[in-house]
């Protein structure tokens, strides 16, 4: 009989006849097969590719390096994205900083009562993932008489707020004018804007987390999973450094709310709070609202003697 | 040909088949890795922003207490507020989370002159329709719970400060101001008080709160409100841990 010739070289003296024998047909088709099934093995992950890097995205130039014309192919590409992921076109853009505009934010202590209105406004116009969820803010349950921050307690769930004897501080990204996040960055994935908002590029971050543990507040998120969030509770006003849906293992946090503070609103945070402790404006303006506080009031920043100036601003009154 | 080489190809056959299915196996059965169970999420109550609309909030069963009126309806157009048979106001279905207060008087009271009617003992008799919402509580300690502190003795309606100007109720900012300089000071800067809309004027108007569009007169402070779920906590354990177990 005349067996079929493996791809693989036998490795032993063939028959006198031309014949294998039924030894070395055995050994080369064993040999063959497992060649065949680790070649499909370590193949097996790029199937899988296709789902969340196209070539076009691999191939995708910085942020910074972007012509008006990729830009605009990359913005149309990620509405297709999106729109194939979440079943809902969305009008991705890219806003740009206003001129003699520097974002400040300032929090009254006094009023904030701890409600946690700002935290879930956030969630819902910036489509952080709801499972496993991620929030922007933190609000700080303090003790009366004291800024040490370890007294602070962020899981509180009392019936009702706020409570007797103490004060709520809510932490978010503070935009630093010294951010230790962009410095440890080793890709460039993420720097400051001229108006003050410190961006990420989330086709460019690899995910290392340096700046996650760069950042004294606390401010910077991981996405361990793939976000997920319901069709219907998706924002489609989005902006390319702002709060299109995240990719999995990419860092996010907040941004100010860049899809509407560049087109001049107030952020969701803000928007929502029932007690208009939240204010934010332009700090080069001096009619502002911040202006007025930085003026009037004494503000404090968090963390001070680490020299990282933050743009965020709390402060008492009575 | 012997029996043995008529076999030869059915078993050379049936190995290498069992060699591809196992190669088949090895290759599908990696890439069908066990799917995590998805993390058990806290029930978030819907939040509201702007960009959400009336409609969409109700539906979507939204937290509505401590949001003014006008966060959704508009002002230059309200609602119709309907009353039961002795003057209360009936709350709709919609909004049977309200934590309600007496704001906003002349809303009602600039139409409907306040009448007073006074018992035997010469003390005032609280109309049914404010007997679950009036609660008189003003001053740090209650120390300014006096009616005529601000109402005019003659004519309840009429608000009357310190140095004795008359002023109707859709003035009662300025009665405020009387008392409360620095925190109106503030006011007129834009910075107490809820501020929505645009930073940018330029670009879009913004939305003010008179003193009681947000605070009740008579109980000025906030009444409290249900604070919304805080981080997500991934390990019982640690959930364990908190200070305040939901």
């Amino acid at each position: 009989m005349t067996g079929p010739t493996p791809g693989g070289e036998p490795s032993h003296p063939k028959p006198a006849n031309g014949d294998m024998s039924r030894r070395s047909f055995l050994r080369a088709s064993a040999a063959f097969a497992t060649g065949v099934a680790a070649v499909a093995a370590g193949l097996a992950p790029l199937r899988k590719l296709g789902d969340y890097c196209s070539v076009d995205e691999f191939l995708q130039k910085h942020y910074k390096e972007l012509t008006p014309d990729e830009m605009a192919r990359v913005l149309a590409r990620i509405e297709r994205e999106v729109e194939r992921q979440y079943g809902i076109r969305p009008h991705v853009r890219d806003y740009k900083p206003m001129n003699g505009v520097e974002f400040v934010y300032a929090l009254n202590l006094t009023r904030c009562v701890g409600c946690r209105r700002c935290v879930h406004a956030c969630v819902a116009e910036n489509n952080q993932s709801r499972d496993p969820e991620i929030q922007y803010i933190r609000v700080l349950k303090m003790p009366n008489g004291t800024l040490d921050l370890e007294k602070g307690d962020h899981n509180y769930a009392p019936a009702a707020v706020p409570e007797k004897g103490f004060f709520y501080m809510p932490v978010q990204c503070h935009h630093c004018k010294n951010p230790p996040c962009v410095k440890v960055c080793p890709v460039k994935a993420t720097w400051q804007e001229p108006d003050g908002i410190t961006v990420i590029d989330y086709n460019w971050c690899i995910g290392c987390r340096y700046c996650e543990a760069a950042c004294p507040y606390w401010a910077r998120r991981f996405n361990f999973a793939q976000p997920s969030i319901p069709r219907e509770e998706i924002n489609p006003n989005m902006s390319y450094l702002g709060n299109r849906p995240r990719y999995r293992g990419v860092m996010e946090k907040c941004h100010f709310c860049i899809q509407r503070t560049r087109a001049g609103r107030y952020p969701a945070c803000l928007e929502v709070c029932p007690t208009g402790s939240r204010k934010f404006g332009n700090i080069l303006d001096p009619d502002s609202e911040v202006s007025f506080i930085l003026q009037n009031k004494r503000v404090f920043v968090l963390k001070e003697d680490l020299l990282t100036l933050p743009r965020f601003f709390y402060y008492f009154d009575i | 040909m012997s029996d043995e080489d008529k076999k030869t190809p059915f078993v050379l056959a049936l190995l290498t088949l069992a060699f591809l299915g196992l190669a088949a196996a090895f290759t599908w059965g990696r890439s069908s890795a066990p799917v995590a169970p998805p993390i058990p999420a806290p029930p978030v109550p819907k939040p509201t922003t702007v960009r959400i609309s009336a409609g969409q909030l109700m539906k979507s069963g939204g937290d509505t207490s401590g949001l003014a009126c006008y966060t959704c309806h508009d002002q230059a157009n309200p609602p119709e507020v309907k009353y039961d048979a002795e003057h209360r106001v009936i709350l709709p279905k919609e909004h049977s989370d309200l934590i309600a207060s007496m704001k906003n008087c002349d809303t009602c009271h600039l139409t409907k002159p306040v009448k007073l009617e006074y018992a035997g003992d010469g003390s005032v008799i609280i109309p049914k329709a404010h007997e679950d919402w009036l609660i008189v509580s003003h001053g740090r300690n209650d120390r300014n719970v006096n009616c005529y502190n601000c109402h005019n003795p003659q004519q309840l309606d009429q608000l009357v400060t310190r140095d004795g100007t008359k002023l109707r109720l859709d003035q009662a900012t300025l009665l405020c101001a009387s008392c409360h300089g620095t925190t109106y000071r503030d006011w007129q800067a834009g910075v107490h008080g809820r501020t929505n809309g645009f930073w940018d004027r330029k670009l879009g108007g913004i939305t003010r709160q008179e003193c009681t569009s947000c605070h009740d007169p008579h109980h000025p402070t906030f009444p409290q409100l249900i604070p919304l779920p805080g981080p997500h906590r991934l390990h019982r354990e640690a959930a364990a841990e908190t200070t305040n177990p939901p």
